[in-house]
Formats: C-alpha cells, structure tokens, sequence
C-alpha cells in the first residue's frame, strides 16, 4: 500500500475547473452545426388538434421542423412510457411538442415559435391526491400496453398509479397493542429542480455509413447509447457517445432526454451535426425535475419510545412520465422506516402520475423526502411522549443483528455506526444547549436535528469496468466509464489506484472525458455508487496490473514471483530491495543488459457488477436493494424573527459514517454541498404550478425560483465516523449524495421548535410558516388584526439577515462630498 | 440569445437621440430607449417584447452627470444605480437603489430606466417622491423640466418620444434625517415585498412606498394619519392600511396577507423610531 488514503490529494481536474480551461458540452466550436429549438406545450394536459408547420418553413434558413407523428417511438428506462414529442397529447406544461432545425439559433428559435398548434384542453390532476382520486382523469390511457423494461414495476392500467411497493413485517395489531403513544401526520414537499449550473444541451451527427454520434451532458452515456439502439432499432455499436465534463448533474442528467431530440434533429437534416439548445426555462420545465411527495405516517411507542409500529404511505408525484420513478419508489419502500428497528411494519409506496414535469432522480433519490416525513414524525413523537428528540433517535437506531424493513439483517459493515453519529452530533452542536432560547423580544434561536440512512437501488447486475495503461515514463493512465460531474468521485478513484499499487498519486492520470467506444462500461455515474462499483474494478484492474510486474519481474529479477514487491514505482524481490526495476523500464516490458525481451507491456483490466441483490417480494417487500447503508446525523440552528417568521441559518452539523475517510477535504466538500442544497431545497424551492387555466409552472425562471445565495449559507460543523464496509474499496462508503439527506427535516424541527409551531410541508419560505402558523391560531403574535403591532427594537431588524432590513434607525443626512 | 434583429444607436446628444427615435418610429420600427438594457434584453429573450429599433443614451454627457447646481443635485438619468449610491450624494437614495438586484445589475441598471421600466417596483422613485424633486425630459419639442409628482403617477407619464434628461433634488433634502427599510419574500436581494423610503421634515413624516401595491406611491392623506398623534400606534397603523390606494399585490413572489402583515410590522418600526426619534432628537 502506497500511503495515498487519507491525504487531502488534490482532484485531477481541479486547474481545469478554476482556469476556465475544462470543456462542457456546449463549450466546443458550433462551426458546422445547425441548431434546434423546441416549442414546448402551455398548457398541462390537452389533446393536439393540429399542428401547422408551413408559417415556420419559411423561415430564412430553417431546414426542418419535426413534430411527433414524424417519430411516434417512445422511450424510458423502466417503463417505455415517454414520447420523443408529444403525439396527439401534452401530458404537462413545457412538454416538447415540435423541434425546428436551422441554420443557427435565432432562426431556429423563430421557426419553433411559429409552429401553430391547436390544442383541446383536458382537465389536469396536480397532486398524488388528485390523480387517485376514483374520478380522476387519465394522464396515460394505453398505460397497460407499454413495454417494460425491468420486471418489478407493476403499473395499474385504468389509473394514474405507476408502480407500488408494499412492505410487510411482523404483526400489526401487537405493535399497536404494545404501543402507549401514537402519532399520526400527513406531509407534503413539492416538486423542484436539480437546477445545476450547466443547461442541459446534446449535439447529434450520423455519418453517410450510419454511425451515430452524441456529445452530450449527461450522467449516463452508456444508457443513452442502449436507449437510443432501443428506441430507433439501431445496433448499439453503431452508436458512439462522447460526454466531456459535465457541469452539476445531481440525477437530473440520468434521464435520457435531449439526446433523442439531438438524435432526430440530424436525421432529419441527413445527418448534418445539430446542437440542441435549451435554455433555462426550458431546462427547467420541459427537462426532469425532482419528484413531489405526499406521505402519511402513522408511529406507535413505548411510554419509553421504542417504535413499536409504523404505518406509512408514500405517494410520489412522478409527473407525467416515470423515468426512473418506480426505483425512487421502490428505495423509499426499501428505506421507509429511517435508520431504526421497527419490527412491526406496514408501508405501501406508489409512484403517481401527474401533470407536472415528469420527475427523475435528483440528489439522494428521494431519500432528503422519505426522510423530512420521517423526521419530522419522531419530532413529534419525541414531543408526545415529552422526550428529548435525539435521546428517542438514539434507543431507537437500528443496530447490527437487527432488521431492515425489507428484512436484511444488519452488520456494522452493512450499517455502519448510527449510535456513534447522535453521540458526535451531540457534542457537535452542544445539544444540551438545544431549547428554544429567547434573544431579544421578538427573536429565538433553536437547534433541530435528524437522522438519516440510504443504501443505493441499483438494478441488481448494474456493471463497472477499468482499464489502466502506463506511459513511457512509468505513469498511469485510469479509464473509466465514470462522468465527471463534480463528486471527484475519479480522483478518489485515482487515489485507491494509487494506494494499492505503491506510487504516488499525481503519477496517476484520469481519462477524464468518457467515449462509449473507449470506455469500458460503467452502469450510470449515480447513486453515489462510484467508488464503490467503479472502485471494486479499479482494485481488480490493479491486482491484474500486480500480478504481471509480478510475473515480468521475477523473470527480470530471477526471483520466485511471489517475492516480487511493488512500491513506491519499483519493482524489487522483497529479499534484496537495493536491487529494482524503475516502473519506466518495465511497464512497457523488460530489456535486459544483453537485449533480451522479456515479458510484455503491462495492461490493467477490472470488471466488476453488484452481486447478491435482489428484487423485493411483491408481497413482503423482502429483499436486498443495495449492497450497504451510510447513515448519519444533522442539524440546524436558526434565529427566527417572531414577527414575521423570517429567519436566519446560522449553523448547520453533519456527522457521517463514511467507513473510511480516503480525501478529508474533498469528501467534507461534498457532504457541505450536499447541505447547501439541503437548506436552499427546504427553505424556498418548490414548483408551484396555476391551478386554473393552462397549469403552467408559475416559477419557470430564477426571477421566480429562489435558490440559496452565496452569502447567504450558515457555519457548515462536519465530522464523521468511520466504520468500514467490508466489501468497498478501502472500506469507503457511499457518501457523495449524502449531505442533502437530513437537513430539510432539520431545518423543520428548528423552526417547528423556534415558534412553536408543527411544519409538515415544505418549502419553508417565511410567508408559508406565517400561513401555517395563522391556521394554527399561533398568528397573533404576528402583527395580525388587533396585535399590538410591536414596534421593534432596532436590533432585531437588523439581525433579520435571512431577508432584508437594514432600517436600523433614522440616518443623518448628508451632501456631495 | 435575441432572436430578432434591431437596429442600435448611441448618439452623443440628447437632440441626436430624439432624432434618431423619431426617425425610426417614422420608418415603422418600434423604437426604445436604452439605459442599462437589463430589462429590455431579459425581455427580448423570452420573447415578450421585440424593439425594431433601441437608442442608447449612455455616451450623452447630460444624462451620465452627478453634481451640485444651485441649491439642486441633478442626476442623468443614465447613471447606473451603483454610481450614485457610491457617489453618496444623497444618503437616502443610496440606500434606496443600493437595495434595488445586485451589485453586478446595479452596475448596470440606470436612473431612467429603473423610473420608466416595467417591472412596477421602481424603487428609485421612492426618495424622489419624498423631495419635491424635478425632473427634466428631452423630447422632440425640445426640454421641459418640471415637477416629478406631475408626471409621476404610479409610472412615469412621458409625452411620444421623450426621456429622462434628469433629476433634479433639492439638496436641502438630502440633509434630513431619513429610513430606508426593505423587505422581500425569502431573501436580501429580490423584488421587494414591501419597501419603503421616509424622511423627516419639520417633526413631520413623509413615506412612500412600493412593492405592497402594484406601484409606488406616496400618499398625502396616509402621511397625515400616520403623523396624527391623536391615535395610537396601532391605530394610526390600521389606519394606513384603509388608505392603501389599492388593494396589496398578490402575486407569486409574495401574497396579499404577507404583505400587510410585512406593511404593518415595517409601518410599525418607523412609527416607533419616528416616537423615539422624537424623544431623542431625531438621531439614530
């Protein structure tokens, strides 16, 4: 081992990123490229009448104009359920109805304007409740005649119901016989966007003998290739697709979507390279966005508070089109209770369709929800049953020997170490401090917490592959079908490689860009499953790599190849050190003093696959999802004004267990990341959508869709545990994802606490805690009619950091100076 | 990207520019002038509005000065929010379009365009509402420089083809002890929820206020009720919401009953420092 784990090593692509050099996928040269535009629907459900194109033909310089009776094909992962472009029916607002192909931007996006749809408007359902309703119209009417594609989704034809998971464990009426205190609550979080940096955008060409080209920005180039062979009956070979670095994806680039248009696009130009151009709105409202949740949760305790049963339903808002729904579904069945043992469990997980933007996996696969309903139920248990709310998440962490709903039996190297996060989180954020403490008249400060677990839900044979090659000067070359998105999820690659060969680690170089007729195959870079799918064949490619020096060198040495040692980039018999091989004049293949041959050039090759998965019971829910968990504790402090319910984050603590702390600042990059986006999604972002009229999304644009600020983010506390997974690399778990996961539920039970005040549905904007509040008759300190309406001493409005007022007193005035 | 083409021209006089709006409104183009451009390009990219024609009127020396004439500070109305609140001419007015998108929009965002734009906060009226300032405007019949109230109601009232030459603020304003409180929905910076700008003069309260409706205004009877010292605080504040001239705005940024709630509570913090203020003698 080459000492490389545990250093701050810096990530490969780190002078690409802040020099400007690193390459997007709109960022090569468009010279030669025509472009498109989409013309997206208005309205949210409605039948296509017709659609002219003749006005946009005759545009100056647009090539063609594509609707979706050119290409009926449709496309998913799990469910074959999703038009190229909407055929006959929009399924929601800002779904593709018409592609217009030109010889550059201005006139394309012309052209896609004057396409003239008629529509007919159908009635629309915008919440899992609506679309269950018995009288609810049907988002998809032929939905038992589609393909699928994965054999445990189980869609209900004749309703809006696209899968459901049931869970089953123990003995109901015992649990809630056993039980002296019960809650029971609804929740609500909206849906909302990944909202990363880079637009999502795709270029497409086809060459005169059928090679199809993509450049695109995606998290998933191998299933873009498998897709498109899918859907258009092309062989997979003749499909190459090129995906450079992409800028944020956090699963909203997993989905196949703008590569298809990219694809039809040059088909229709005979082949000629096209550049696909969404912009923000589009990207925002047309493209995937995170899944809404609606759940109801029912727990039963000991007058001590032990769970002693749980009762959970799950309605996830998939949109119009499932995509990878079903497995969010699925991983919130498999997850449902939270990190504790619960031996009595009923839990029913359904995917809904909606009229909203179709959703997908976004940071966490719906795990920052599962858990916001599940945390802020034992926040309310622990205030039943007057406990204190870590004490209950603590008598209540699942432990090794224990049960997983899906009734996996817990190690510490399946669940890591819950009990040591509380205890850290606990001294992290001096808990005992934790009660809501009054500032001046108008302000308090308050610490909330949750915990948190996920395992990944890949498909149970998702494969990973490396190849390593070296250069002349004895340096290594990584390659992998792994995307870089910003996780450096390559660099810790790089590392391992590193470590376990014995050299250093700017001696190894990432193949950063992934060419599908290049790269060995990698399922998708999501899940956070990386270092642990990708890093299993890393370590393999570098035992194969170990194996030759071993063999080449025993020759070259006349050793026994089991006294061959590798280090420090030397080859040498572990009896006679002084006595080496450089790795530069042997990884190309040994010459002797004399000139003789010996041996070969050294190649690496690893190949690996998730192995002892399996699908749930259709009736139990029993079964392995993922191969381990990584759990973990947080929390929130704010300092809340009572006057208006604006409030400021002024900590945030996470303690994780993430088996083995390979890149301390890299992986507390992530895990900060994570939070940020925690708090940003909780305290103002949802889509919210008219519900009269055409049901477009009211917030389309970043005028309207607030996200977190620079500035405006808390002191991040991190620490972490470290309790290896056995069957990782190196012991690490999956942690890239994991950040985002407790906070919303944090950020709730603060506020909850700072007020008074039970918040169950996000997000949590000041005016929606004001509403809330009012309804719940605790508004009267709120200026409302007949309060004294206070006036305010100076210094609470100027701490109202989270939203404006200065306005601490009357200023002097003054003159041109 | 703006898919349609427009002409562009950036004359150096203000005679030039209206030349150049009337020459292209006269060939048929539909014709804008051009501050900043943040609104007219954010605009022009959605598609909502499509200038055949923009006259810049930032290389106009008139419209770009900041400086002290007579017992007036005149301001161009092409001076970008940034250059102003830096210069500190007037505190107030620092303060109110110091508030107004960020540092970098500031940078861009000028006088004029902020007063006539159509995005309805317009905060860069608020102190001038409160100053008896003046307003001079070019047109094709030449300038007429008169009071901002006169064509001020609510937008600015301009003839065919004229613009903001400039502002005119009677320095003796920018001397008095004066409040700037801003509030919008989730964070600092963002269209307001409500914002306002006050000043005291002679004893007296003068506000005026935007976001909580769908334009600024200043109201002579609201200020009346708030400096009757006949009614308590509470009273005085219920008081000012009967005057609102319309009903708070309810839209997607924020609703109509967090907007009265943030009016009454704001209202109420400059009632108590108007008291205090009183007290103390009119000092922070």
């Amino acid at each position: 081992m080459g000492g490389t784990i545990g250093l701050n090593v810096k990530r490969k692509e780190a002078w690409a990123k802040v020099t400007g050099q690193a390459k997007y996928t709109d960022d090569f040269p468009t010279v030669g490229h025509y472009t498109a535009r989409l013309l997206v629907s208005p309205y949210a459900h409605a039948k296509i009448i017709s659609i002219d194109k003749t006005k946009a033909l005759s545009i100056k310089g647009v090539k063609a104009v594509i609707t979706g009776e050119d290409y009926p094909n449709l496309s998913g992962t799990l469910l074959v359920d999703r038009p190229i472009l909407a055929n006959k029916i929009v399924r929601y607002a800002g779904e593709p109805v018409a592609l217009a192909v030109a010889v550059d931007e201005a006139a394309a996006a012309l052209a896609a304007a004057a396409v003239e749809v008629k529509y007919e408007v159908l009635p629309a359902v915008f919440t899992p409740q609506e679309a269950l309703n018995s009288t609810a119209p049907l988002v998809h009417e032929e939905l038992g005649a589609y393909v699928h594609m994965v054999e445990d989704i189980n869609p209900k034809p004749r309703s809006n119901i696209s899968c459901h998971f049931p869970v089953r464990k123990g003995n109901m009426a015992e649990g809630w016989r056993n039980s002296r205190v019960t809650i029971e609550q609804e929740f609500f979080l909206p849906p909302s966007d990944h909202l990363a940096m880079e637009i999502r955008t795709a270029r497409a060409e086809i060459s005169k003998d059928g090679m199809v080209t993509i450049t695109t920005s995606s998290q998933a180039p191998f299933e873009v290739k498998k897709q498109i062979a899918d859907c258009f009956q092309i062989p997979a070979g003749n499909i190459r697709v090129h995906v450079p670095f992409v800028g944020g994806g956090f699963g909203g680039k997993a989905p196949v979507m703008q590569e298809l248009l990219a694809y039809i696009a040059s088909r229709e130009v005979d082949g000629n390279p096209v550049r696909l151009v969404m912009d923000r709105k589009e990207d925002m409202t047309a493209a995937p966005s995170r899944a809404g949740l609606s759940a109801r949760i029912k727990l039963g305790a000991t007058k001590e508070g032990l769970l002693q049963a749980a009762e959970l339903t799950f309605w996830l808002d998939n949109g119009a089109y499932t995509d990878i729904g079903p497995y969010m579904v699925k991983a919130i069945a498999s997850d449902c209770t939270g990190p504790y043992r619960v031996d009595n469990l009923h839990c029913d997980a359904y995917g809904v369709y909606t009229n909203h933007t179709y959703a997908t996996s976004c940071r966490s696969f719906a795990h920052e929800s599962l858990t916001f309903c599940i945390e802020r139920a034992m926040e309310l248990l622990a205030e039943k049953l007057a406990m204190d709310p870590l004490q209950l998440r603590l008598v209540n962490a699942i432990t090794p020997g224990q049960y997983t709903p899906t009734q996996v039996q817990g190690s510490f190297s399946n669940l890591g170490n819950l009990p040591a996060c509380i205890s850290r989180l606990q001294e992290l954020t001096n808990w005992q401090e934790s009660q809501p403490m009054q500032i001046t008249a108008d302000t308090v400060r308050a610490k909330g917490m949750a915990c948190f677990w996920k395992a990944a839900t890949p498909p149970t044979n998702a494969p990973s592959g490396a190849v390593v090659t070296f250069n002349s000067d004895g340096s290594l070359n990584l390659n992998t079908g792994v995307v870089e998105m910003g996780s450096a999820s390559q660099s810790h690659l790089a590392q391992m490689l590193a470590d376990k060969l014995g050299v250093s680690d700017d001696q190894v170089h990432v193949v950063m860009e992934v060419d599908t007729q290049l790269n060995p195959v990698h399922y998708k870079t999501v899940a956070s499953i990386t270092s642990y799918i990708a890093g299993r064949a890393v370590m393999r490619a570098a035992e194969d790599i170990l194996e030759q020096l071993r063999k080449i060198g025993s020759e070259a040495l006349g050793c026994f190849p089991e006294d061959v040692e590798v280090k420090q980039s030397r080859v040498f018999a572990r009896q006679n050190p002084d006595i080496y091989i450089d790795f530069q004049d042997i990884v190309m293949g040994y010459k002797d003093i004399f000139g003789n041959s010996i041996g070969e050039p050294v190649l690496g090759r690893g190949t690996s696959m998730f192995k002892g998965l399996s699908n749930l019971d259709p009736k139990t829910g029993k079964g392995r999802t993922g191969p381990a968990w990584t759990v973990g504790a947080q929390a929130v402090e704010v300092e809340m004004d009572l006057k208006d319910y604006t409030y400021h984050i002024i900590g945030a603590y996470s303690v994780m267990d993430v088996g083995n702390l390979i890149n301390p600042e890299s992986m507390a990059g992530s895990v900060r990341g994570g939070m940020a986006m925690g708090l940003s999604m909780a305290s103002r972002e949802s889509f919210s959508y008219a519900k009269q009229g055409r049901g477009e999304m009211t917030t389309p644009s970043l005028r309207s869709y607030k996200a977190i600020h620079v500035g405006e983010e808390p002191v991040y506390q991190l620490d972490f545990v470290e309790t290896p997974q056995l069957d990782a690399p190196y012991g690490m778990r999956s942690m890239s994802e994991h950040g985002i996961i407790g906070i919303p539920a944090a950020l709730a039970n603060a506020l909850s606490k700072a007020c008074g005040v039970a918040f169950n549905h996000l997000p949590l904007k000041p005016e929606d805690l004001w509403r809330t509040a009012t309804a719940a008759g605790a508004g009267a300190k709120a200026g409302g009619s007949g309060a004294e309406a206070a006036p305010a001493p100076a210094a609470a409005a100027s701490s109202a950091a989270f939203t404006a007022g200065p306005g601490a007193g009357f200023g002097e005035g003054g003159g041109i100076q | 990207m703006i898919p349609v083409n427009f002409a562009y021209c950036r004359p150096c006089t203000p005679e030039e520019a209206v030349q150049s709006y009337t020459a292209y409104e006269k060939a048929g183009k539909k014709t804008l002038y051009y501050g900043g451009g943040s609104e007219i390009i954010s605009m022009a990219r959605v598609g909502s509005i499509t200038p055949e024609a923009v006259v810049d009127l930032k290389e106009i020396p008139a419209c770009c000065e900041l400086k002290e004439e007579g017992s007036y500070i005149n301001m161009g109305g092409a001076l970008s929010l940034r250059a102003i609140a830096d210069s500190q001419c007037f505190p107030l007015m620092g303060k109110a379009v110091g508030r107004i998108a960020d540092h970098t929009n500031q940078c861009r965002i000028t006088l004029g365009g902020n007063l006539c734009g159509t995005i309805i906060y317009r905060e860069a009226v608020l102190p001038l509402l409160l100053t008896e300032s003046e307003v001079s405007l070019q047109g094709p019949e030449g300038v007429r420089r008169l009071p901002l109230q006169k064509v001020f109601d609510g937008r600015m009232r301009l003839l065919p083809g004229e613009f903001i030459l400039k502002v005119h603020v009677p320095k003796k304003y920018a001397q008095m002890p004066y409040l700037h409180v801003k509030k919008a929905p989730t964070e600092k910076i963002d269209y307001p929820a409500v914002s306002l700008a006050a000043i005291i003069e002679k004893g007296k309260l003068k506000i005026a206020f935007a976001g909580i409706c769908s334009y600024p205004f200043r109201s002579k009877e609201m200020e009346a009720a708030l400096n009757d010292t006949a009614m308590d605080i509470t009273q005085r504040l219920n008081k000012a919401v009967e005057l609102l001239p319309e009903k708070p705005a309810d839209d997607v940024h924020c609703s109509r009953g967090y907007r009265e709630l943030l009016f009454k509570n704001m209202l109420g913090q400059v009632l108590a420092e108007l008291s205090a203020g009183s007290k103390a003698g009119a000092k922070s």
